[in-house]
């Protein structure tokens, strides 16, 4: 797989093109993968509230599923891929997925991402069935806080966990660097779907909310300081926004469309309201990404410490999405009733949640340095 | 690849392809089976309540229909549910028509959480004036299925492997006392 000594620079060149083929193939199918499943969810999502009915069998499900069945299916080859190296002698570079795990006693060798993003996959399929047991009893509910839901969604994060380490292990390469500055975004999207969960609980804040006020910050100190480059925390929020714009478009379009295919028509008395994903994605993140370029850039021209630094961060971006989540649905849902009293608990929790957030932040990014070890670091 | 095996695998691939493409829409959604029904008097409106499960239990979800003699046509109303359970603001919503059930207003895929004596209410106007009606005893029976803290357990434990993993890579690790650049 490395290739660079092969190459008389070992320049720029040599860095772009260190890890193989393969290893960037199997990278970006996993994030494929997760990209569908986040699709495939959004799409699912508004079908639900805009048309209603279904079965194991809508297009959305098959989407949710097949994606999440490529990640796994291209973690499960690349596991094997680095099995076979090893037992060849000639083992995979870091790059490839991070760093090696011996696997049942050595029988195989997982690329620490790869294992974890496999693990998700396979924890997905099994869940699967307990989800057709749930539907069975209980029949098809339309809630997502059920425990086969809730177990799906977490397997799914897990995925996406895996697929942020498979490319921070190659984050001094190009690619690597934008398949973190890609991945981000997706968990951005997702992690905070699980929290659904705690809705069974009386709380007087919903808590995906909660969970949008904690990943949010958490995963761009996570990007913005694994890079270590200026314009990535910009880069991150830019994507997260053009994905939001997509699934903004895509799934009423989706909905809508596969609805007049099967002939049901769209519920009636629906308002107009924001698709449901996407209006849930903080909107203003790009604002909350400048002022943590400023931090950063700051940080390394006066050599501040970055361990506080990220605490700063994780707060500023922490009250800027906790401040512009009612602001955007004042903005884009003009049937929204916020109260003031609402308006200000999501405000205040944005402060100590973003604090936690910029902590674990650096704490993981420091994690992932030590876990996965890019080439240079590795000498 | 022989022409043979080619010819195979692309009659494999259409077939599946057809296959899919044909069963994916007709799977989408199933026909709603009414296999009990109750009757309301809602002012001059006789309402045929139906119910896609009979008897219901907590958290299981079912369609229910609501046809007022004559058909919904021309008519309106709101329906009014009241029961454990019912969030406030889930109280009242306009009678609109069941989405696989176009002929009737309807609840589809419609859950309660919890067991007990449940009210539907119906307000309803059209051609014979406004009329207002209730079938007051509709009993939900409790969850079917294993207990629900064996079922939350199970479904918890992807994020407690997470959170093993989490805690697994910070011992080792211990990233409080590496240094961290920016």
């Amino acid at each position: 797989m490395d290739i660079s000594a092969a190459l008389p620079d070992g320049g720029r060149t040599a860095a772009r093109t260190r890890t193989g083929t393969a290893a960037q193939a199997g990278a970006w199918t996993v994030f494929l993968g997760t990209v569908i499943t986040t699709a495939g969810l959004s799409w699912d999502i508004q079908w639900h509230t805009e048309v209603g009915p279904d079965t194991f069998f809508t297009l959305s499900h098959l989407a949710l599923y097949s994606g999440s069945a490529l990640s796994g299916i291209a973690s499960l080859v690349m596991v094997l891929l680095a099995t076979a190296a090893q037992r060849a002698g000639r083992p995979m570079p870091r790059t490839t997925g991070g760093t090696p795990v011996r696997v049942f006693g050595g029988v195989f060798t997982a690329p620490l991402g790869y294992l974890v993003s496999g693990i998700g996959a396979a924890s997905f399929l099994l869940y699967g069935l307990l989800d057709l047991v749930w539907h069975s009893i209980y029949g098809f509910d339309a809630v997502l806080n059920t425990p086969s839901h809730v177990a799906l969604f977490l397997s799914i994060t897990v995925t996406m966990i895996g697929s942020i380490i498979v490319f921070a292990a190659a984050r001094d390469e190009r690619w690597g660097h934008w398949g973190v500055v890609g991945s981000i975004p997706i968990l951005i999207t997702f992690a905070p779907i699980p929290a659904n969960a705690l809705k069974n609980l009386p709380l007087p804040i919903d808590p995906t909310i909660i969970g949008i006020i904690f990943f949010s910050p958490l995963l761009l100190v996570i990007g913005a300081t694994l890079l270590r480059r200026p314009g990535s925390a910009i880069a991150i929020a830019v994507v997260l926004g053009v994905l939001q714009a997509f699934l903004w478009w895509f799934s009423p379009w989706a909905a809508e469309t596969y609805a007049a295919a099967v002939g049901l028509p769209l519920r009636d008395g629906l308002t107009a309201q924001p698709p449901d994903l996407p209006g849930a994605m903080p909107m203003f993140l790009i604002v909350a990404a400048v002022l943590v370029e400023v931090l950063l850039h700051r940080t390394r021209r006066r050599g501040l410490d970055a361990r506080r630094v990220v605490l700063l961060a994780g707060a500023v971006t922490g009250l800027v999405v906790a401040i512009g989540l009612p602001l955007q649905q004042i903005l884009t849902d003009p049937t929204s009733e916020i109260s003031g009293t609402e308006f200000a608990l999501v405000a205040i929790l944005g402060l100590p949640l973003g604090v936690l957030a910029g902590f674990l932040g650096g704490r993981f990014t420091t994690m992932l340095d030590a876990l996965t070890p890019t080439s240079k670091e590795a000498r | 690849m022989t022409s043979r095996t080619r010819r195979l695998v692309v009659t494999a691939l259409a077939v599946l392809t057809l296959t899919f493409a044909g069963v994916a829409p007709a799977m989408a959604y199933a026909p709603v089976d009414i296999v009990h029904t109750e009757h309301v008097q809602a002012g001059p409106y006789s309402v045929t309540v139906g119910f896609s499960v009979w008897p219901i239990r907590a958290m299981q979800s079912l369609d229910f229909t609501f046809l007022p003699g004559g058909g919904i046509a021309g008519k309106s109303g709101t329906l009014l549910v009241d029961g454990p359970g019912v969030k406030s603001d889930e109280h009242t919503r306009p009678l609109v028509r069941h989405p696989r059930k176009l002929d009737s207003w309807g609840l589809d895929v419609k859950s309660f959480d919890t067991a007990g004596v449940y009210r539907f209410g119906f307000a309803i106007d059209g051609p014979q004036g406004h009329g207002e009606g209730n079938l007051g005893d509709i009993t939900i029976l409790d969850q079917p299925g294993p207990p629900l803290a064996l079922s939350w357990t199970v479904g918890s434990l992807p994020f407690a492997g997470l959170i093993v993993f989490l805690v697994v890579a910070w011992r080792r690790v211990r990233p409080g006392r590496l240094p961290l650049a920016v």
